[in-house]
């Protein structure tokens, strides 16, 4: 925006006219304006330095849609540059050293400046998970969770991690500057200062308390807001997100579609893609997409984060008053803790688990997912491992993350794979289920409980657990063929070819989810290969890379499930006829309606006797019944049962129709 | 009472922490004998381990009362 040729120097009559305005100027060659600059809109101004000024005739609609003229009334101008259709207005003390683009509304504004060399929060390390310090993640305005994570939990590749720094350094060297910039649209309102803060288009800052050495990215189809009382210094917070209502934050990134408020703390943590944190305090946790705390007294420390939903009271413990606060804790994709739930770090839970009650011992459960963790009476972990796989709250997790996508407007910078069920949650109920196995075989039934990884595991449970991964896994299986042939009827390609693993596939045991984005590990090791080696050595190319292999996914998935379906079924895809396709397709409807009345069953449980404890409020047995229908309505006209009844209803059909259709094309292909 | 009968009942007051004596055909596990979420689970593995049977999880479901398992289990062995 800043063009030295479009601004000229002020006639002796225009400064006469702002003398008279009561306007003064340190040096008045130093105040230029573009053609056309009418004086009329400058009262009560004072010009410090080099100031720049477009044209500022006509208003401008402030936040609250009244709309006002354009200008700068009662402020101290320091070295800016006030782009056109702009209207600053009741400055406290000055605005120095900013360029502010065009129509930006600042009123009422305490002190906004930037200090020579100003990071505007690039640059910043944060001691992540090991509050001790080991693992710190450098904060730039183009951190996504997947480069933090490396930077953060890959600290076995040292050369990979150097490299990252660099990118991050070299990134905050870019954006080092004397001048701050106010983005265009921009409105700062009743804000008491802001120091070195880069603000950018559309971005709303109004009533908050405090801004320094930040950075508030924005876009006009995701602006940004900075709400009432809030106080951050050393951050960066991204498109799309709200930072309201007094919170507090100190060396901290929020990604984008982040909802920060309610006089939430937090301290040197990373917040990413659709978080939402209100009442409770986060010290140097790793929040990764969509951790979610509501409550207060909740306090997260210490931990990694992801799909997550933290229950009132939540806390975790990373000093044992030995070495310091150096214990960390993982709590993996999909994990909820319950109310009050407390856990002693070091500890790492599976997938989808739920943990509940006081542990104050450590376990590692990471390769159980879905199971249900509960503390008993001396602190020792109790673990049922697979028990929440068919629980209505998962299914309607999987459903309600994509929906709830808040990234609507600017580039996703996190890369995010939703998915509940995928190699990365199969492969490790394929592993369990074989550990589970063994450890029955191998225990005397006069033995009551096992170990698995510091979690106390019923004996009795052990084949009840393997019954719900076996289950699990049969569902998405049988589910991935199927979905591989009706691809490709749809497309008309032949079976036998469409069956087959893509070259561009990369096939690896492990999966990895590399804060929110799944992968092969293969994947994960080639990428991090080629960062090493300096092949990628950009914040471009490291997220051009990920979008590459965010696009293999479904062929990488689909290589992963073949090869487990062959291992597991104990069969030969290359064989198959149309048959065994059809008979694949049949026993699919099986496992998924089991599995899909056994999540209709898991509901039911909210209409049952006990559910209904407490309603018929000082009426008699009769009205229990009725205020409970008034209330939470039926079981049968619930619209998560109907839907759940409807798939179940709909699969026999539709297995029937695509039996015929692979009928069709078999004998098209010969394939029989 | 049959020996099966007994078993059930034995596995009942063993998994739930109770007096065979409080039970009855139409004691309900949930409401009744105040089985929790897992002991639910506890139970349904009792059983098949007692009686070296599988029970379907969906129609495990439906044996809500000791009079039901008892008849399910019988038809099982």
């Amino acid at each position: 925006m800043k063009q030295a040729t479009d601004y000229t120097a002020l006639t002796q009559d225009q400064i006469s006219t702002l003398q008279r305005q009561g306007c003064t100027a340190q040096d008045w060659t130093q105040v230029v304006v573009t053609q056309g600059f009418d004086p009329a809109c400058i009262q009560q101004a004072h010009f410090m330095g080099q100031v720049e000024i477009g044209d500022l005739s006509g208003t401008i609609t402030t936040p609250q849609g009244l709309a006002k003229p354009c200008g700068i009334y009662h402020a101290t101008v320091m070295n800016c540059t006030v782009g056109r259709g702009c209207r600053i207005a009741n400055v406290g003390v000055h605005i120095a050293n900013y360029n502010i683009e065009a129509h930006v509304c600042i009123e009422h504004v305490g002190l906004m400046q930037t200090h020579p060399g100003a990071t505007f929060g690039n640059g910043i390390e944060i001691s992540v998970l090991n509050e001790a310090g080991g693992r710190e993640i450098v904060l730039f305005d183009k951190l996504s969770a997947q480069f933090a994570y490396m930077m953060c939990l890959h600290r076995y590749r040292p050369k990979m991690v150097a490299k990252l720094k660099a990118m991050a350094m070299a990134h905050t060297e870019a954006v080092t500057s004397d001048r701050g910039t106010v983005g265009a649209h921009a409105s700062l309102c009743g804000v008491k200062e802001i120091v070195d803060v880069n603000i950018g288009p559309w971005a709303r800052v109004h009533q908050a308390c405090s801004l320094q050495n930040g950075t508030l990215l924005s876009c006009e189809q995701g602006p940004t807001t900075v709400g009432a009382d809030v106080i951050a210094h050393g951050f960066i917070v991204a498109e799309e997100s709200s930072v309201t209502e007094g919170a507090l934050l100190t060396e901290v990134f929020v990604g984008q579609g982040c909802r920060i408020g309610k006089q939430y703390s937090a301290e040197g943590s990373v917040f990413f893609a659709n978080c939402e944190a209100f009442h409770g305090e986060a010290v140097s946790i790793f929040a990764g997409p969509y951790t979610v705390t509501h409550h207060k007294s909740t306090l997260l420390i210490a931990g990694l984060f992801s799909f997550y939903n933290a229950g009132s009271g939540t806390n975790q413990s990373n000093h044992m008053y030995k070495l310091g606060p150096c214990h960390e804790g993982k709590l993996l994709r999909g994990t909820k803790t319950g109310s009050f739930s407390y856990m002693m770090w070091p500890c790492r839970v599976g997938p989808f688990s739920v943990v509940l009650g006081k542990h104050s011992s450590n376990f590692d459960t990471a390769d159980f997912p879905f199971s249900h963790l509960e503390a008993r009476h001396d602190g020792k972990c109790m673990m049922v491992p697979g028990l929440h796989l068919t629980t209505v709250g998962t299914v309607r997790d999987g459903a309600k993350w994509p929906q709830r996508d808040r990234r609507q407007g600017c580039d996703k910078r996190d890369m995010i794979d939703f998915a509940v069920f995928s190699p990365y949650t199969i492969g490790k109920m394929i592993k369990a289920q074989t550990q589970l196995k063994a450890l029955m075989d191998t225990t005397d039934k006069s033995v009551e409980t096992v170990s698995i990884g510091g979690a106390l595991v019923k004996r009795l449970i052990l084949r009840t657990s393997q019954k719900y991964y076996r289950t699990g896994i049969e569902v998405y299986l049988r589910e991935k063929l199927v979905q591989r042939i009706e691809h490709a009827l749809a497309q008309g390609r032949d079976l036998k070819h469409a069956l087959a693993v893509d070259d561009s596939a990369m096939a690896s045991e492990d999966w990895i989810d590399l804060g929110g984005q799944l992968m092969p590990r293969q994947r994960l090791e080639t990428f991090e290969e080629a960062i090493e080696r300096g092949d990628l050595a950009s914040v471009e190319a490291f997220q051009e890379a990920l979008n590459k292999i965010h696009e293999a996914y479904e062929e990488d998935e689909w290589a992963w499930a073949r090869a487990a379906y062959e291992q597991v079924f104990d069969v030969t895809i290359d064989a198959f006829t149309g048959e065994s396709l059809q008979e694949a397709a049949n026993a699919f409807v099986q496992v998924k309606s089991k599995f899909l009345n056994l999540v209709v069953a898991d509901a039911g449980k909210e209409f049952a006797e006990m559910s209904q404890i407490g309603f018929g409020q000082d009426g008699t047995a009769e009205a229990v019944k009725g205020d409970f229908f008034e209330v939470r309505g039926d079981y049968e006209d619930n619209s998560f049962v109907r839907d759940m009844k409807r798939r179940v209803a709909e699969l026999q059909s539709h297995i029937e129709h695509l039996n015929q259709q692979i009928q069709d094309k078999t004998t098209q292909e010969n394939l029989c | 009472m049959s020996d099966v009968e007994r078993r059930i009942k034995e596995v009942v007051a063993r998994t739930l922490k109770i007096d065979v004596g409080r039970m009855t055909d139409e004691s309900r596990f949930v409401e009744d004998l105040g089985a929790e979420s897992i002991q639910s689970v506890e139970l349904v593995a009792a059983f098949e381990e007692e009686f070296d049977i599988e029970m379907d999880d969906e129609e495990a479901l439906e044996v809500k009362t000791v009079g039901k398992a008892i008849e399910f289990i019988s038809k099982l062995l």
